[in-house]
């Protein structure tokens, strides 16, 4: 259908919309208009991603005089998948109605993983070494070799790209990571280094937070993007932990080890070319005097990670005179190594400020705060003479160089955390010195200075008031919508009692309770009988999964749930889990019915919809707070406390519930969609937990779902399952519509009815 | 083919032992017959080739005379030839006969029956009179065979069966625990259970194990002793020691195979992962994390979790091996599989569909763009008809009413599409708009033209009345009971004769196979003389009756014609095409 908002039209690939996804785009458009940033909650289940697509795509069609370019991040590569598959829907149906004119070039970025054709790189087995595997055929000087001597082996695919040279572009269209691969195969064109070129024309762009968000990766890949760009962070509920994230490093005994061979092996190169050619070692140290670190500009082929620190605090200065000569700097590198592992050796556990522990480095080790800032373009430059293609063999070193300079960039904001053991299991040494961020703002800072308008939105934001503190920044709009539903589709639960009536929870002291577990499976054993299709489970950690599925096991429970649907079980192993998932579906596929045990936090619960048949209900066993007794996290939350004057109490309340949200949002689509949510914790009952819901989950929570027992919520289960069996009238019937038709849209707007609808 | 008879000399034996009968042995493709040579010898054979099952010869160069040895049910024919030329000759043609009898002899006649069926069979004729008559006369006159008979009378043959169910069972959600120890929690003793079933489950689960079977069971150690190493590596598992695991792994290699990882699973796993829904790949994630570099990130916040990183390599745990059985019950069971003979596992693993890469990526894709679209958002489909749903049936028939009448409406005007849900107002509205325009414009076509619905009803109407006013007997009995009993007797089986040969003739169209024809030609031939025998009755009846007779008679003979002519056209299409697509024989 095609509508009118304001001076734009808008080409929405299908033939009725959500009265929420009109309003979306309402408040999308006037952010864009302002050309400020924006913060949005929609609801799961009601099209947020083709909404947006459709606005700000439209919005660039009605204007062609300011090329607007669309920066879409997604957290994972199946959410990219899903984006680029929607997008592709809307530019087929804008194609159809505007002819050539709306043609646009959409596509996916991912990394030389997932979109290397050459089988030879793929051959190896993670991220790291394919990185690695290409360089060692592409980098400017192993061509250069290659050029000369036709043994050295080279790839067929880049080399067929660069000789294409300006004439290599892909044609107007949407890609995804697949499509990119098919077409460069079909060309002999490397599709990774196509797709980075491709990048800067691009109108869409569809990619991971990091390559934005993370200064090592958003460095070589982000670089150049224009300032007339929007930029969508989609499922943003946990962009603050991607940001800090993104700037924390951590040390351990492997990082020393490694770091060691590292420059032992460095030391050798040196030697090795001192003796061949000693020419190349003092042309770099000239550079480096003329202050020429890395400034020029290199193939894009020997671009390895970025720097850790973000571009406006990186000094544009020469690199300091004790660290330019290769051997120095290699002595430099030994000392800190030195001083780290010294520093490991603790029995305490110790916290520490940046500025506390560039002293006592320039104390015991004699190297200041300027030089750890130089670490890592040093490093690179010095990689770089000595061409070294095996960077996965490197990362060591690399870590301690991204250490150097983070700390000796940031005094704020920032604490090193030393610890002797992981609490939870003391009797296992394993120290670890971590560089802990706790500033989420910093990361994501550059991101809202450089892109004219920034666009946060996910399905869980609530308290949508908290985000702009976290993240530092004023938000031109900020709203949160509610969903209009045809029906009660969504049935949510508090479980507090157990079949025997007593109560049930996670909670620390009544967790490895015996009653508790039993109580559990009950509920899960009950309800499997009871629900047609798919389960999905969320489980509060791995380790309480496995302990509970274990006890389970040992019980009998079990066995008897099996009798009724398949189980599978998220693991740490992702590639187990993939498959899982995929059998999972088959399982609700072909009707014998399964379900899936998952743990808040993963990865499963992250970005898997478990739509339709999929899930017809999910249980949240328990509250999926973080471990309280981290002490990164209580350094995190003492720095939100005095920093952003947010409560400790209330910022863990805020991440428990906003990760139990997501887990059980999984479960609807669509408003055709229906599944019921358990809250199976005691502790989901109290106000101040509870009201740290999204609006549209406490909206359909009934008083009378707040404090159910087993049995009770096996009733409401049958009665709920019975009701959403029957058909019913999609539109929403005589009263609030629910769902517009062209001429419901018009009509409306003529009248000014919507308003009152939407607000 | 070479030729279509031969004639040779040979000597007939009924055992090796017996010296044998001298005579001429004269072969052609639809029998063997055997003259001896003393014309008072009993040991003439006339035999079709439908009855021989097989044929073995002499090899040429060994020591024993050129015989020919033809089976059949009770024993066999052996022919001593002249010389292993004719053997050859004769063999060939044997050859060429029996291959083409066995596909006859498969559904014609000797199909196998069991002592069991074979039973029921009679048993149901037993019981069955009328039954017993038809088979009698069609069968036992050649009109039908045996099994073509039974074919059409199934439903009383699987009456009994229908309780043993055909379904290939698949396997339980919780196999798994067939194959886990039990123990009753008193005495430290743990229990194994082992029959084929669950032997087979454990090949399923662990391809592992299967292959380790394969390798060692024969030669290296006995089939007893291998499972006795496999459970106590089963053992070794339950106990959850990893440390004890490994040494004993380290100190018995044998035992090793059962405690490492299965590489088999993990090489399908990888295999796999290329294959599933992209919305699902979260291996591709991992491709794209540089946060978490090793080292990067914040490593231990409590979200992570930790793992005793000892002896990684024997820690399988419950959650993997409940995933795995979920997998292999989905994968269903490979076809009965003996457990004397356990295939390879390569062949297992080769089972699995081989779909080029070309295929995967389309399906992912189409996959992946259906999974896109938002289903209610798209223009629903107009079905003219309210979806089931009887909550208040009156209001429920109210509306199809409603929908019935429009649709009537619209088929003659053409009006706008039907909407399937409609308020009891509109419903009435449309009601009564639609009367109105009935009362003001009349039924513009009616359902049926007036003079066809007259010749209709005369037509019915017209024996009923006729009978009556010549009788004056009540409309309550039939002609039927008019006849005597004889004609009526002999009229019910004639009509229930046809009634079975018309099915069986229609229901061998088309012709496929030379056994159809065959059988077509049978059934024209059965068809024709109840013709026959129809008129017969009709000519031979009373004249007072002849006239009921013959409205009896006349449906059935039509039905009866009407199959003759079909046959004939059928005949001459078959002939006049010289080149016969679609199968045609």
């Amino acid at each position: 259908m095609k509508f009118e908002i304001e001076d734009i039209t808008v080409y929405f690939p299908y033939d009725n919309i959500y009265p929420e996804q009109y309003s979306y785009m309402v408040e999308l458009k006037r952010a864009l208009d302002a050309k400020g940033h924006c913060l949005l909650e929609m609801p799961t289940g009601t099209g947020k991603t083709i909404a947006l697509l459709s606005l700000i795509t439209s919005y660039v069609l009605s204007k062609p005089h300011s090329p607007l370019k669309l920066l879409y991040c997604t957290r994972t590569v199946h959410e990219m998948e899903k984006t680029l598959a929607e997008l592709r829907l809307l530019h087929d149906y804008q194609l159809l109605h505007l002819g050539p004119a709306a043609k646009i070039l959409a596509l996916g970025l991912s990394s030389r993983k997932n979109l290397c054709v050459n089988s030879r790189v793929l051959a190896a087995e993670n991220r790291d070494s394919v990185d690695a595997g290409c360089r060692k055929l592409t980098a400017s000087w192993v061509r250069a070799l290659a050029a000369e001597n036709p043994s050295v082996p080279a790839c067929e695919f880049f080399e067929q790209y660069e000789r294409a040279g300006s004439s290599a572009v892909l044609p107007p269209g949407v890609y995804t990571l697949q499509d990119l691969r098919v077409f460069g195969k079909e060309k002999g064109w490397c599709p990774y280094y196509l797709a980075r070129h491709m990048v800067q024309f691009a109108n869409v762009v569809v990619y991971s937070y990091q390559y934005l968000l993370d200064p090592k990766v958003a460095g070589i890949i982000s670089k150049e993007m224009q300032k007339e760009s929007v930029v969508v962070f989609d499922e943003a509920h946990n962009i603050d932990n991607v940001c800090i994230e993104a700037l924390s490093v951590s040390v351990r005994r492997q990082t020393i080890e490694g770091a060691r061979r590292n420059l032992t092996r460095m030391r050798q190169e040196v030697d090795k070319f001192k003796a061949t050619d000693a020419g190349r070692l003092r042309a770099e140290y000239n550079r480096l005097v003329e202050g020429l670190a890395l400034r020029g500009d290199l193939p894009s082929t020997d671009a390895w990670l970025a720097n850790p620190a973000l571009p406006d605090d990186i000094l544009k200065e020469a690199v300091p005179g004790n660290i330019r000569r290769a051997e120095h700097f290699i002595h430099v590198l030994r000392r800190l190594v030195q001083y780290l592992e010294g520093r490991l050796e603790t029995e305490n556990v110790e916290k520490e400020s940046p500025v506390g522990f560039l002293v006592s480095i320039l104390n015991h080790a004699g190297i200041d705060q300027k030089t750890l800032k130089f670490c890592y373009d040093r490093l690179h430059s010095l990689m770089m003479t000595l061409e070294i293609t095996d960077t996965d063999e490197f990362l060591h070193i690399q870590t301690i160089c991204d250490f150097a300079t983070l700390v000796g960039t940031y005094a704020r904001g920032f604490s090193i955390i030393i610890e002797p053991f992981d609490e939870r299991m003391p009797h296992i040494p394993d120290p670890v010195l971590q560089l802990c961020c706790h500033d989420a703002s910093l990361a994501i800072k550059p991101v809202f200075e450089r892109f004219q308008s920034v666009v946060i939105t996910s399905g869980t934001l609530s308290p949508i008031d908290l985000y702009p503190r976290l993240l530092n920044f004023n938000p031109v709009v900020s709203r949160s919508f509610t969903m209009s539903l045809t029906r009660d589709c969504i049935c949510p639960m508090v479980l507090t009692r157990g079949s025997d009536q007593l109560p049930v929870s996670t909670k620390f002291d009544m967790r490895s309770d015996l009653g508790v577990v039993r109580n559990y499976g009950r509920l899960l054993l009950e309800m499997a009988s009871v629900v047609p299709d798919g389960i999905v489970c969320f489980f509060v950690s791995y380790s309480y999964m496995d302990g509970i599925v274990n006890t389970w096991n040992e019980t009998g429970i079990l066995k008897e749930i099996m009798q009724h649907k398949l189980v599978f079980i998220e693991t740490q192993d992702v590639v187990e889990t993939t498959l899982a998932l995929d059998n999972y579906r088959k399982a609700c596929d072909c009707g014998r019915g399964a379900i899936f045990f998952s743990v808040a936090r993963g990865k499963v619960a992250e970005g898997i919809d478990f739509d339709r048949h999929y899930g017809r209900l999910v249980i949240m066993f328990g509250v999926p707070f973080q471990y309280t007794l981290s002490k990164i996290l209580l350094a995190r939350l003492e720095y939100l406390r005095d920093t952003f004057q947010i409560k400790e109490g209330d910022f863990l309340t805020f991440d428990a519930l906003r990760q139990a949200a997501q887990c059980v949002g999984r479960v609807i689509r669509s408003k055709a969609d229906y599944g019921m949510m358990i809250f199976a914790d005691k502790r989901y009952s109290r106000h101040d937990k509870r009201s740290k819901l999204p609006g549209w989950i406490l909206s359909h929570l009934h008083d009378a779902h707040l404090n159910l027992s087993t049995d009770m919520a096996l009733h409401i289960a049958r009665e709920f399952l019975r009701k959403m069996a029957q058909p019913y009238d999609k539109t929403g019937g005589t009263g609030r519509k629910t769902l517009l038709s062209q001429e419901d849209l018009e009509k409306m707007v003529v009248e000014g009815g919507l308003n009152d609808m939407l607000y | 083919m070479s030729s279509s008879q031969v004639v040779k000399r040979a000597k007939y034996k009924t055992t090796v032992k017996d010296p044998g009968t001298p005579g001429v042995l004269k072969l052609t493709q639809e029998k063997l017959l055997f003259r001896p040579n003393d014309r008072t010898s009993n040991n003439k054979l006339d035999v079709e080739f439908r009855l021989i099952k097989g044929h073995k010869h002499t090899k040429e160069g060994s020591n024993k005379p050129p015989w020919l040895n033809l089976t059949h049910a009770q024993g066999s024919y052996i022919f001593e030839l002249e010389s292993f030329s004719d053997l050859h000759v004769c063999r060939e043609l044997v050859g060429i006969a029996l291959s083409k009898h066995a596909e006859a002899t498969k559904v014609i006649s000797e199909e196998q029956l069991s002592a069991v069926e074979m039973a029921q069979r009679i048993k149901l004729l037993q019981e069955d009179s009328k039954l017993q008559k038809l088979h009698k006369e069609l069968v036992a006159s050649g009109k039908l065979t045996e099994s073509e008979f039974w074919a059409t009378k199934k439903k009383l043959l699987d009456h009994d069966e229908s309780s043993k169910s055909k379904q290939r069972i698949g396997f339980k959600n919780s196999l798994i625990f067939d194959t886990k120890p039990t123990s009753d929690g008193r005495i430290n003793q743990v229990k194994f259970q082992l029959t084929p079933e669950i032997k087979y489950q454990i090949f399923a689960l662990k391809p592992a194990v299967h292959q380790a079977f394969l390798n060692f069971v024969p030669s290296k150690m006995s089939e007893v002793d291998f499972w006795n190493k496999y459970f106590k590596a089963e053992y070794l598992h339950s106990t959850k020691n990893a440390v004890a695991a490994a040494a004993e792994a380290a100190e018995d290699e044998d035992l090793a195979v059962f405690l490492k990882d299965d590489e088999i699973l993990e090489m399908e796993a990888r295999k796999k992962v290329r294959r599933v829904d992209p919305t699902l790949d979260m291996e591709a994630d991992q491709g794209d994390d540089y946060t978490h570099l090793p080292d990067h990130g914040i490593f231990r916040d409590g979200s992570k979790e930790i793992s005793e990183a000892q002896h990684p390599l024997y820690r399988r745990t419950l959650l993997q091996d409940l995933n795995r059985q979920g997998a292999v019950v989905l994968e269903g069971k490979t076809l009965d599989m003996e457990m004397d003979h356990p295939k390879t596992v390569a062949e297992i693993l080769a089972r699995r569909k081989h779909e080029s890469d070309g295929v995967i990526e389309e399906e992912r894709r189409n996959r992946i763009s259906k999974m896109a679209q938002i289903e209610d958002l798209q223009a629903q489909d107009n079905h003219p008809y309210a979806p089931l749903c009887i909550k208040d049936p009156r209001e429920y028939f109210d509306s199809q009413q409603v929908n019935a009448v429009k649709t009537l409406d619209e088929s003659q005007a053409g009006m706008e599409q039907v909407r399937c849900n409609l308020g009891s107002e509109e419903a009435y509205d449309s009601l009564r708009t639609s009367i109105s325009k009935i009362k003001a414009t009349g039924l513009r076509d009616p359902l049926i033209s007036p003079e066809v619905a007259l010749k209709v009803l005369n037509g019915l109407t017209k024996n009923i009345s006729n009978t009556k006013y010549h009788l004056g007997k009540s409309s309550q009995e039939g002609v039927l009971d008019m006849l005597p009993n004889t004609t009526k007797d002999k009229l019910l089986d004639h009509w229930v004769c046809s009634q079975e040969l018309l099915r069986h003739f229609w229901s061998s169209y088309p012709v496929t196979t030379p056994n159809l024809i065959n059988k077509t030609k049978r059934l024209k031939d059965a068809i024709s003389q109840l013709y026959s025998k129809l008129e017969e009755i009709k000519v031979s009846a009373q004249s007072d009756l002849r006239h009921q007779v013959s409205l009896v008679v006349h449906p059935m003979q039509q039905a009866l014609d009407a199959a003759l002519l079909h046959y004939d056209a059928d005949i001459k299409k078959r002939n006049a095409r010289g080149s016969k697509p679609n199968g045609y024989v």
